[in-house]
């Protein structure tokens, strides 16, 4: 009985808990993305402008996203019975986003970032996910 | 070629599902599963119990005797052991397996059964017991239930729940050490008409080996008196509805019209006092 009125109260803490970070990441993700609007980081392998380049440099952004115990155990809940699991989307989301928010932080000045790509991996058995953004920054000739 | 950069709106990767719904839609389906096997298992143990070998039932007693003490048994379970054998003497169609019984120092009265024929005492209950025959009535009621193999039964069920509870949450969850505490434990809690199929073995067996039925409700109607001191007693304990067993037991000897015989005193109990004074918890 005990038992079960801890991990009620590790569900509750870890929903409130959880719910608030997330909030709050968005809300600083959103407004970062806004900042960083002028500075377009995409797939391609080639310019897209033709102008003469400067320099390039390879840029990086990593972000580790925590999990909390009531996305664990809804998510737990749901390898039983099968489906989407929801509960981490958000995770990878915010991981990625916030990698690349961080790739561009990295290339201050730079015009483009080409060639971007994004790799995610489980960063601990309690459920953290890691997110890498790397790229190609590009600084035209002014 | 000209790259316009924009911001996308709404965001396609997060499913528009509310987490907290989510969790309680998992959890009551799950809970429903595990209901529909919880029934579906105990119907399938119903149906298996009564057809367990006794090679079988032998190993599960090893399993579930394994917290009893080992070593010579004391004064008292010596006692007790030849009431018992007495008992067994005349015991029809037991399964055959070594029954022995164990005195363990509580304040509780009960008494239980363990698979495989080992029977458990508490020192509490020897205390109060005024007379042999009261005794060996407990102990041919434990016996009643070895004869209708009512712990298989029980204890299926049990061992069910423990299997569905190390797939979930892994071996040595804390879920199911909880689990078999409770089954380790005994408290296994057999249904109203076992215990009733368990009372009328031990009448029959307690007539057969005193020549009469003389205390054979002497124990439950001390009980029942109990009873009434606080309601509460009964519904923690695993032997319950100890007021109907009494008239359910008097009716049983009016039909079958079985003689009262003589009472034996009891010689344990002032030994139980001796000896459990240091043992008891
Ligand atoms: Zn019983």
């Amino acid at each position: 009985m005990l038992d079960l009125i801890f991990l009620v109260i590790m569900i509750g803490v870890g929903y409130f808990a959880g719910t608030r970070v997330e909030k709050k990441h968005y809300k600083s993700i959103e407004e970062r993305e806004a900042k960083f609007i002028y500075l377009p980081a995409v797939s391609s392998k080639n310019l897209l402008e033709d102008r003469p380049i400067d320099s390039t440099l390879l840029v990086q952004g990593n972000a580790v996203i925590a999990t909390d115990y009531f996305k664990v155990i809804l998510a737990g809940l749901r390898n039983l019975l099968g489906g989407e699991v929801s509960a981490y989307e958000s995770l990878l989301d915010r991981a990625r986003r916030e990698a690349v928010l961080r790739l561009k932080e990295s290339a201050q000045g730079a015009d483009i970032i080409l060639n971007l790509r994004i790799e995610t991996c489980q960063i601990s058995t309690a459920g953290s996910t890691e997110a890498l953004a790397y790229g190609t920054a590009v600084y035209y000739k002014k | 070629m000209k790259f316009t950069p924009r911001q996308i709106k709404g965001n396609v990767n997060i499913s528009p599902v509310s987490p907290v719904k989510d969790f309680f839609e998992l959890v009551l389906r799950i809970l429903g599963l595990i209901l529909a096997a919880y029934i579906l298992l105990g119907l399938a143990v119903d149906y298996i119990a009564p057809r367990v070998s006794i090679k079988t039932e032998r190993k599960l007693g090893r399993l579930f005797s394994a917290g009893l003490k080992k070593g010579e048994p004391s004064g008292l379970e010596a006692r007790l052991q030849r009431i018992l054998d007495e008992l067994l003497e005349k015991g029809r169609e037991l399964p055959p397996f070594t029954y022995k019984v164990y005195v363990e120092g509580s304040k509780k009265i009960n008494a239980f059964a363990l698979p495989g024929g080992n029977i458990v005492v508490f020192s509490a209950l020897l205390k109060k017991a005024d007379s042999e025959n009261e005794l060996a009535m407990v102990l041919a009621h434990e016996l009643g239930h070895f004869y209708h193999r009512d712990h298989l039964r029980g204890l299926g069920r049990g061992l069910i729940f423990l299997l569905i509870s190390s797939v979930l949450f892994g071996g040595d969850s804390s879920a199911n050490n909880l689990i078999h505490n409770a089954l380790t434990s005994a408290q296994m809690s057999f249904s109203r008409s076992q215990e009733r199929a368990a009372d009328l073995y031990a009448l029959d067996l307690l007539n057969k080996t005193y020549g009469g039925v003389a205390g054979a409700v002497d124990f439950f109607e001390k009980m029942s008196f109990k009873e009434k001191c606080w309601p509460v007693f009964y519904v923690f304990s695993s032997h319950p509805y100890p007021q109907s067993r009494v008239a359910a037991l008097k009716e049983a000897i009016k039909i079958k019209g079985y003689p009262v015989g003589q009472k034996r005193p009891n010689i344990i109990s002032e030994d139980a006092i001796q000896e459990t004074k240091e043992k008891d918890i």
